[in-house]
């Protein structure tokens, strides 16, 4: 008989074995699947188009801004510049949560289905690569298009420093957001397309999946409010099923969270973005929701660069008086959290959403590890078993 | 020869129909083993049991001495598995296709390059390098999944369906393949309800029906083993009453269960006798006078043993 020749392989083990085999099967699936999507021109003509119609956008968006303050009577023309900042970040950064939040999904749903419908998932699961490379291969190369889109729109955001009213820590918060986002949502997307055989479902789930988590909790979050009113004492009810709001689901909208870091351009409290922010998720229960009398809109921006306000916006404790300046801004008292990296405070909502997102993409994954890993299932992934005896049964050997 | 896969009482249950039950199997190294069953016999699942993608219900499955069930890794480095119905990447060429694999498999880049051009060269596919995929002919698509399943050097090879789809040419290049592939040293299983294509190359079969190995051995054992009794064909150089009366006289031997008289003229006798009857017979024959022309062993082959051996009640589907 020939000798066999020793495979080529590189040899199993070491001490870091195992980690370089994953970052190899990693790679392989990564090289793989962006040979396919960026072959030929089409996702660069995706781009272009894509930026060119983000840049239409912003520049629409500015005309409108232009036209208001041409309005004598619509505020002092030395504001009218952060305004048009604010608005075009606003305008912006919500157009590109939206993208993320149903790009980033429906480039994932179909990643382990189609393999399944094309039947290469088990030539794939049969080479030592492991599941957990072939779950990060494929959710890394699907996103690594959507975050090519987030990243080209950075020369296109710096815009709004030539109008101010928006700082540097703005976009980089607005930025953690999308990019936490696109993960959280793009593992929701491999969940659904590993647990699932079919692309089509797999797709319409994680369209419906992210429906419930855009408008699905926001709607929850208002009926809850408007079931769990104010008593004639002045006390907050309990809600429908005798709980309290559940505040926490306001954590997971990715718009809510996009809208607290628009609040964080505004330089009083009770602008439009802390408005609803506050008025969907009060960082503090049963906080006071301080409406300044504007209402809506843009509250008198401050000129840029806007420093991180000492004072927290939102979230007043009851009872908890207001110190103000003669000018009627709210000056520092003792309840101000400390600072924390990029001007988070321990009271806003943003942060609990990247760490909501963080987490829950973790779980996404190794869910969907086990569900691509062909025979070490987790028991409660199993179909459930048989049930009735096969008639001819023969006599096994113990398991 | 030493044992290369061995399978201990494997059973798969799928929600209540029993797929394989308790199979027993033991593939020497080198061989090219042949799994032959209907459709739905269990050949597939217990390929695919092999090739680490099925957990057994139980029994115990090992290759090169390991088990697939607690070494998956490990198994899957020595095993090449090709399935029933596999697909093809699309946007991808050949040489992507290969090279995919290869990293898959850790190849370091010097070594993937030359392996790429040498299984392409080896399964005919080198002038296809730049080409798509999807734009191979189904004969191509077969053998570049054949590559793909060789590119780590694999010791067992396990094929299900190879020759499925194919034209017949493109069977008999398979088949030169698989030898080629014997000569290299590789153990090669493969399954297939089309027993022609099985019986010209391999060394040993199990024949599978309803999750069951009914029997299992070198081809020429089997035929041995469960031969009952053979079939012999004589023809004569007479005619009419002449011949049935030859055959009538040959009815009467006490070796020949039956005797009948084909329309072609030949008489085609069961035989319970061995190889020494079967000599004593034509020497009585041409002693007692009759003019024979002829006087053989009808050829059992593959097709008629697995017949005799399923008596299934279902038609097998052969080629």
């Amino acid at each position: 008989m020939a000798e066999i020749t020793a495979a080529p392989v590189l040899p199993p083990n070491p001490r870091f074995g195992a980690v370089l085999r994953a970052i190899g099967g990693i790679a392989a699936i990564g090289v793989k699947e962006l040979r396919g999507r960026m072959r030929g021109r089409r996702a660069f003509i995706i781009l272009t188009i894509y930026l060119l119609l983000l840049g239409g956008f912003a520049l629409m968006v500015e005309q409108i801004m232009e036209q208001q303050f041409q309005n004598p009577f619509a505020g002092a023309s030395a504001t009218a510049g952060p305004a048009i900042g604010q608005a075009i970040f606003a305008a912006v950064l919500l157009l590109m949560t939206l993208q993320v939040v149903f790009l980033a999904p429906s480039s994932t749903a179909g990643a382990i289905s189609l393999e399944r419908e094309k039947q290469t998932l088990e030539l794939l699961v049969t080479t030592p690569i492991s599941s957990f490379a072939i779950v990060i291969g494929k959710l890394l190369s699907a996103l690594v298009y959507v975050f090519l889109l987030i990243a080209a729109s950075v020369p296109l955001m710096a815009v709004v420093f030539v109008f101010g009213g928006v700082g540097p820590e703005d976009i980089v918060r607005g930025y953690i957001v999308l990019i936490v986002t696109a993960l959280g949502l793009g593992s929701f997307g491999l969940l659904c397309s590993s647990l699932v055989k079919r692309t089509t479902a797999s797709t319409a789930i994680t369209i419906f999946g992210v429906l419930a988590i855009t408008i699905g909790t926001v709607f929850l979050l208002v009926f809850w409010q408007a079931m769990g009113s104010f008593d004639a004492t002045g006390n907050r009810r309990p809600g429908p099923l005798g709980i309290r709001t559940p505040y926490p689901l306001a954590w997971i909208n990715p718009f809510l969270a996009q809208a607290d870091v628009l609040c964080g351009t505004e330089s009083t409290f009770g602008g439009g973005w802390c408005s609803v922010v506050q008025g969907l998720a009060p960082t503090a229960d049963n906080g006071v929701i301080i409406n300044n009398g504007g209402g809506g809109g843009v509250a008198v921006p401050a000129p840029m660069p806007m420093p991180v306000p000492a004072v927290p916006e939102k979230g007043f404790a009851p009872g908890v008086a207001v110190a103000i300046d003669d000018q009627g801004n709210p000056v520092a008292n003792d309840v101000a959290a400390p600072d924390q990296p990029f001007g988070a405070r321990q009271d806003t909502l943003w942060p609990k959403t990247v760490a909501m997102w963080l987490g829950m993409s973790v779980f996404f994954i190794l869910l969907s590890v086990q569900a691509v890993s062909p025979t070490r299932r987790w028991r409660f992934l199993r179909r459930p078993r048989r049930r009735g005896k096969s008639p001819e049964s023969p006599e096994s050997p113990a398991p | 020869m030493t044992e290369i896969v061995r399978t201990e009482g494997l059973v798969k249950r799928y929600d209540g129909t029993l797929a394989v039950a308790g199979v027993d199997l033991t593939v020497d190294a080198g061989e090219i083993f042949g799994l032959v069953g209907p459709n739905g016999a269990g050949k597939t699942t217990t390929l695919r049991i092999l090739a680490t993608l099925l957990a057994p219900s139980a029994g115990t499955a090992e290759i090169a001495g390991m088990s697939v069930t607690r070494n998956p890794d490990q198994v899957r480095r020595v095993i090449g598995f090709m399935p029933d119905s596999f697909g093809v990447y699309d946007d991808m060429k050949v040489w992507e296709y290969l090279d995919f694999f290869a990293r898959c498999y850790g190849i370091a880049p010097a070594a993937r390059r030359r392996v790429i051009t040498d299984l392409l060269e080896l399964v005919d596919l080198a002038p296809k390098r730049h080409e798509y995929v999807q734009t191979l002919s189904r004969g191509m698509q077969q053998r570049l999944c054949l590559a793909h399943s060789l590119v780590h050097d694999p010791q067992v090879l396990l094929l299900d369906e190879p020759a499925s789809g194919l034209d017949p040419r493109a069977r008999v290049e398979l088949r030169e393949l698989l030898r080629e592939l014997r000569a290299m040293g590789k153990t090669i299983l493969i399954s297939s309800h089309i027993l022609p294509e099985l019986e010209e190359l391999c060394t040993s079969v199990a024949i599978i029906d309803r999750g069951q190995v009914l029997a299992q051995g070198r081809v020429a054992e089997i035929e041995k083993r469960l031969r009952f009794g053979a079939v012999l064909r004589v023809k004569l150089l007479l005619e009419g009453e002449a011949l049935e009366a030859a055959r009538d006289r040959l009815a009467g031997d006490d070796d020949v269960a039956s005797a009948v008289l084909l329309d072609d003229g030949t008489i085609e006798l069961g035989f319970r006798g061995d190889d020494e009857a079967t000599a004593r017979l034509l020497k009585e024959t041409v002693a007692a006078g009759l003019p024979v022309v002829s006087f053989s062993r009808a050829a059992s082959d593959l097709e008629e043993l697995f017949l005799q051996v399923t008596a299934a009640d279902e038609p097998v589907a052969a080629a």
